[in-house]
């Protein structure tokens, strides 16, 4: 197989590196962190130099862009150490695009073009999650309105945002499959209110839970796509949502297992540098094992899709070792640095938490095991 | 108004090593446009946008500039073409030598109202080229550049030196070398870097340039690292801060620095 990145890839990574030099150093994404804020202005420029439309259509300003392109993209701004840096919003933007009215198409990209998260995805509640089927919130359809109530929870970035992507249920519908619409709903309408919940990790996004009690919204403007096919309209970008966490987390252990392995040349113990010791050197060669693993798992992936061969369990897969692997490596880069590691600034302790979110974010190790599972027993049955 | 920016193909100095003699590996180097040279681009664009002129980028050197990759990394940064005298001749050649080629290859070009550059090149930082150049075409030269603007009668051409900050009516033409913080530089997208591959490029034979053989040429006798410093590595105890901080200035005053 090659490997070798094409002139384009190679010089699309220069550019970003320019961009991350200037518009986003370490003391940058301290900072956000340290004050639980989102990376706006980095987004704004990653827009302005036209990254935040790989993929769209070109007549919203778009160009082509093969996954391969975009997971080197997100491993290259997370390896920066920025947590989800690059890669979802888009993804959501697609939705949109695909989906939305022309109204709600210019609404999200204008958003977009503001570095604005244009919203956060409204599809966990508190009894349900993986299993959609459990879903209670509902969506009315009555006179050309909708009217909304349930309750989302855990929704990442939604303070942050303009819009609630929800999914609702349309109680007069038997059929579950067929019950599930998506709507965009403001998240400054009459009737939403929401709670902050505060949580170790994600500093740089937030979290918190969503209530809609009689939110009433006219169908046209804030139903997304065709009533009944939500379900299918959110699992059209999984496979590539999972995909862009994995390279998330690819990029941010990269920059953990740098960080320890700069360290271990340089801390001195017992007259020599830690990394001399074959105990540091051990954890380091497993830790550069797990990367080699976490990135031919993301680019073959990735390739797969550019070649539209089916990933069935591919995925899910990809997803799981690499948020399982990405957070070992962090844990090891955390004992390198020892004590000096959980100190407030040190950038390993950031990774190491945003890291352990991606071991439930975008769905858990233990349900990429019920979707590869099922799927690796039907294909041997 | 048509304007050359000079720009040098050069390896990234994060890339390189220092050998203990003090000389430099450069076999990691992995060559770009010089760190330098990008605010010339932006600065060339600005211009001819402004004025609807036309910026063809121009480049001399070892053959090993000319790769595919090369060209997409310079049109990909606002220019209109390119032109290049690739040919290992040049390799190693001291900035005197190469700014007489420059100069040779834009009298080429021909019809040159500006040459923008960089003010210095990221591996040799010598800061010679651009004036030297200007020097060869018998041409105006000027350093320390930080804006351009068209103007009635040429361009303003603003100045940051020691004495402070100079407004100057220039006309063409001219060779003006920017400082690297004269703007900030836009970051090639994927359109541009697609569209670079469809704009034209032009090779020029050095032989053809018909520039003469240099009279003398520089010989390196020896290199040293430059020097660290002398460092002392005084360790005060933190445990009380009032005091540490005190004696932080205090010794800071001893060494004269405050």
């Amino acid at each position: 197989m090659d490997f070798t990145l094409t002139d384009e890839q190679e010089l699309l990574l220069s550019s970003l590196d320019e961009l991350l030099e200037r518009e986003c150093p370490e003391s940058y994404i301290a900072d956000l962190d340290l004050h639980h804020e989102s990376a706006t202005s980095f987004r704004k420029a990653l827009h302005e130099a036209g990254f935040m439309s790989l993929g769209f259509p070109e007549e919203y300003g778009g160009m082509p862009c093969d996954a391969v392109t975009l997971v080197l993209l997100a491993e290259r701004v997370c390896r920066q150490g920025l947590n989800n840096g690059f890669g979802l919003e888009l993804l959501q933007a697609m939705d949109i695009l695909e989906f939305g009215s022309e109204a709600q198409k210019q609404e999200i990209l204008g958003l977009l073009a503001n570095g604005r998260v244009p919203f956060a995805l409204g599809f966990t509640e508190p009894g349900a999650g993986s299993d959609n089927s459990a879903m209670t919130t509902s969506a009315v359809h009555h006179d050309g309105l909708v009217t909304f109530n349930g309750t989302n929870t855990l929704i990442t970035a939604a303070l942050q945002s303009k819009y609630l992507l929800v999914m609702a249920k349309n109680p007069d519908t038997d059929d579950p499959r067929k019950a599930i619409s998506m709507y965009l709903v403001p998240m400054d309408a009459p009737g939403v209110t929401t709670n902050r919940l505060e949580k170790i990790l994600w500093y740089t996004q937030d979290s918190c839970e969503i209530f809609l009690d009689d939110v009433t919204l006219p169908e046209e403007e804030c139903l997304v796509g065709v009533k009944g096919n939500g379900f299918k309209q959110l699992m059209r970008n999984f496979e590539m949502e999972r995909l862009v966490i994995a390279a998330t987390c690819l990029g941010q252990a990269q920059c953990a297992f740098d960080d320890a392995a700069a360290y271990a040349a340089q801390r001195v113990q017992f007259g020599q540098p830690i990394g001399n010791f074959q105990l540091t050197q051990l954890k380091l060669t497993d830790m550069a094992i797990k990367l080699e693993n976490m990135r031919n798992f993301v680019y073959k992936t990735a390739w797969m899709l550019d070649r539209g061969l089916p990933l069935k369990s591919q995925g899910a897969l990809c997803k799981r070792y690499c948020a399982m692997s990405g957070f070992e490596v962090a844990d090891d880069a955390l004992q390198i640095f020892g004590g000096v590691g959980v100190t407030v600034g040190a950038r390993v302790s950031r990774l190491w938490r945003d890291l352990r979110g991606h071991r439930f974010g975008g769905g858990t190790d233990e349900i990429m095991v019920h979707i590869a599972g099922r799927q690796i027993v039907k294909d041997h049955s | 108004m048509k304007i050359v920016v000079a720009y040098k193909w050069a390896p990234n100095p994060q890339d390189l090593e220092v050998r203990a003699d003090g000389t430099v590996d450069e076999a990691r180097g992995k060559p770009a446009v010089s760190e330098y040279d990008p605010v010339a681009f932006e600065l060339a664009r600005r211009l001819a946008d402004e004025t609807g002129g036309e910026v063809v980028g121009l480049t001399v050197g070892a053959a090993a500039i000319d790769t595919p990759l090369a060209r997409k990394a310079a049109l990909s940064r606002g220019l209109d073409r390119l032109v290049l005298v690739a040919d290992d001749a040049l390799a190693g050649a001291d900035s005197t030598r190469l700014a007489a080629v420059l100069a040779a290859a834009v009298r080429a070009i021909g019809g040159v109202d500006l040459v923008l550059a960089g003010d210095s090149s990221v591996d040799v930082a010598e800061g010679q080229v651009p004036l030297t150049a200007a020097a060869q075409l018998g041409w105006l030269g000027l350093g320390r550049v930080t804006a351009v603007t068209p103007a009635a009668e040429g361009l303003s051409v603003e100045r940051d030196t020691p004495a402070g900050v100079a407004v100057l009516a220039v006309r063409t033409p001219v060779v003006l070398a920017a400082t690297a913080d004269a703007v900030v530089p836009r970051v090639a997208g994927m359109k541009d870097i697609l569209a670079a591959a469809k704009k034209p490029v032009e090779v020029l034979a050095l032989a053809a340039l018909d520039v003469p053989a240099p009279a003398v040429t520089l010989a390196t006798l020896g290199t040293a690292k430059p020097s660290g410093g002398d460092r002392r590595a005084v360790l005060f105890d933190g445990s009380d801060p009032a005091s540490a901080a005190s004696q932080l200035v205090g010794a800071l005053r001893s060494a004269g620095v405050l």
